[in-house]
């Protein structure tokens, strides 16, 4: 393997495993979130949307 | 809606919102510094590349690591005088010990591919390889811990003695370039020693390190949010768990008194 394609599948590796993790986190309070009334109270209206929402 | 719904149950904010978009920027100006801008190095040619996510990977989980242990020992000394038993600390310290081990995990992955090129092998059981492996199973096993069923002051009483002893891992991984004769170089940027590199391999190395740096205080506060979320979830279910249990009938020893 020469050393380009080895630094490409670092780099790459290091994205994806990061975008992964990240996309977790927000994915899994997202559900919990929505678990618990988040998501309804967004759709009702009853708060603005920057206060409640869970993703990014 | 829940009684409790207060700004503890979000996991985003304009603030952090701000931080996630700047991280995104921020990694995709790191790429094109630490591919195309920064030179080849005369000694490891193209593989230096790989030293611009291998270093700050290891400086972002060294600074999670020690605010897992500062948030551990508080929450050992203020556990017993806060309303909420100093859970608060218990969360910074979960939360940074994982995407700690997440940082760990990639300095190791980024390492043995260095490794390969410079060294012509993937894995040596020098000195630093050795302890590094050893901090990351054990801050895994500190995770594994959490996960236990107990009592959350107990198990983060628990969590918070084995974080304590994990961290005396760091400096040891840390200086064993300076304590052992390694076959992995000695430190690249060192305080009180003259930089190794120089030029644009230093300032990209320095823009990597504050990029990784935004990223993992992103997703340390994403994650302390999301644990804060699942605490909040158990703690509702147990409450309609127990009302559930108090509400039903007991019909089985009446029924068996009617019969008899």
């Amino acid at each position: 393997m020469s050393e380009v394609a080895t630094v490409a599948i670092g780099w790459g590796l290091t994205f994806v495993v990061i975008a992964t993790y990240s996309f977790w986190v927000v994915s899994r309070g997202r559900t919990i979130g929505r678990e618990l009334g988040i998501g309804e109270v967004q759709q009702s209206g009853q708060e603005q949307e920057s206060d409640l929402s869970t993703d990014t | 809606m829940p009684e409790s719904m207060d700004d503890s149950k979000m996991t985003a904010t304009p603030l952090t919102r701000v931080l996630g978009i700047l991280g995104i920027v921020a990694g995709v100006l790191m790429a094109v510094l630490g591919l195309f801008i920064s030179p080849p190095d005369v000694v490891q040619g193209e593989a230096v590349r790989m030293l611009y996510l291998h270093v700050p990977s290891i400086w972002i989980a060294y600074g999670s690591f020690v605010l897992t242990s500062i948030s551990s020992l508080l929450f050992l000394v203020r556990s017993r005088r806060r309303e909420d038993g100093g859970r608060h600390y218990d969360r910074i310290a979960g939360s940074a010990a994982e995407v700690g081990v997440v940082f760990t995990g990639l300095t190791l992955i980024t390492g043995m591919l260095w490794g390969k090129v410079t060294w012509g092998t993937y894995w040596q059981w020098d000195a630093r390889l050795t302890t590094t492996v050893l901090l990351f199973v054990t801050y895994l096993g500190y995770l594994a811990l959490r996960r236990l069923p107990a009592d959350p002051i107990v198990r983060g009483r628990r969590a918070a003695v084995m974080a304590l002893i994990s961290f005396i891992n760091v400096p040891i991984v840390h200086y064993s370039v300076d304590w052992w004769r390694t076959l992995h170089q000695k430190a690249s940027l060192s305080v009180g020693r003259r930089p190794e590199i120089t030029g644009e391999m230093y300032w990209t190395l320095l823009y990597s390190a504050l990029t990784v740096t935004i990223v993992g205080a992103w997703l340390i506060v994403h994650r302390y949010r999301v644990i804060r979320l699942e605490e909040i979830r158990d703690e509702e279910n147990l409450k309609m768990l127990i009302s559930s249990r108090r509400h039903e009938r007991p019909t089985g020893s009446a029924a068996d008194g009617e019969v008899s």
